[in-house]
């Protein structure tokens, strides 16, 4: 049986509604959510509520139901190492 | 399984003029920016939040991190972010690079609930203790992936140096663009002084 949620992009505070299967996963969520809004599906993470939705769990084990909101949210990884070693800005920068 | 997307709600993009109480951060140095555009417009207490989480691992030479909450605008053909607040969690942090910890997000997320406002994310920030303002390639590649909004900014906080830099992502370079803090009139601690007639 398939459910309805709606997924929010906290980035720009648009919704998509998707339609989804029991065995569906987090990680197809958020693939198909960030693919859909031209984004890098690998940085992302998924919460409703305050809980953070785990990759592998299924639409089944995490009880969504129809109308839950989903949020998809960045989750950024900063540095300032070069590859060629040391800290200092790219060539051109 | 695929997964169907039925349909998409917009959220729309505010025409609004930007904050008249706003001033040049101290700290920005602004080398050679990109243009004379104000990017973005951001709230004193949300700058102070950012300055005093790079502060405080300062010593440590630690980096920090956060996003940036806050709403896209347009005004007289020009789009702007205004960035009224900033939320953070325990971090993985060395003195060269950082992530959200594994364990943090439930932290994040009542962050982002405490916000008390319809934000969306307009962009990030994390710091660069002793190495200066830049975008590195680690930063590029996370920004070029996940920000991938024209608007969406990159906020880079030197706290042993005194800098503080705002970039946007162009052909893959980071470009240091002017930004400015602002203050709500309430917020004047001096404001209603003016109104007093001597």
């Amino acid at each position: 049986m398939s459910v309805r949620v709606k997924v929010r992009s906290a980035e720009s505070g648009s919704t998509v509604d998707m339609e989804l299967e029991g065995d569906n996963t987090v990680n197809e969520i958020i693939e198909s959510a960030a693919g859909y809004w031209g984004m890098s599906a690998g940085a992302y993470v998924l919460r409703k509520g305050k809980s953070l939705l785990r990759g592998g769990a299924t639409v089944a084990e995490m009880g969504l139901i129809n109308d839950d909101i989903v949020e998809l949210i960045p989750d950024p990884e900063g540095g300032c190492l070069s590859a060629k070693g040391g800290a200092h800005p790219p060539d051109g920068q | 399984m695929s997964v169907n997307i039925v349909s998409e709600t917009k959220r729309e993009i505010l025409e609004k003029a930007p904050p008249e109480n706003a001033v040049s951060h101290i700290w920005h140095k602004g080398t050679n920016p990109a243009s004379d555009r104000i990017i973005a417009y951001v709230n004193k207490h949300a700058e102070a939040k950012m300055r005093n989480h790079a502060l405080a691992y300062r010593d440590k030479k630690l980096e920090v991190m956060g996003l940036l909450l806050g709403e896209v605008r347009t005004w007289q053909g020009q789009e702007y972010v205004l960035i009224r607040d900033v939320v953070t969690t325990d971090l993985d942090a060395t003195s060269v690079s950082v992530k959200f910890d594994d364990k943090g997000f439930e932290k994040l997320f009542a962050g982002l609930d405490d916000s008390g406002f319809d934000y969306v994310v307009v962009g990030w920030y994390h710091s660069h203790p002793g190495y200066g303002c830049f975008l590195s390639e680690t930063d590029i590649k996370t920004h070029g992936g996940i920000f991938v909004s024209a608007h969406q900014v990159a906020i880079v906080i030197d706290p042993l140096n005194f800098q503080m830099e705002a970039f946007l992502l162009r052909d893959n370079i980071g470009q240091i663009h002017q930004f400015k803090v602002y203050w709500d009139t309430w917020d004047d601690p001096y404001g209603g002084l003016k109104k007093v007639k001597k």
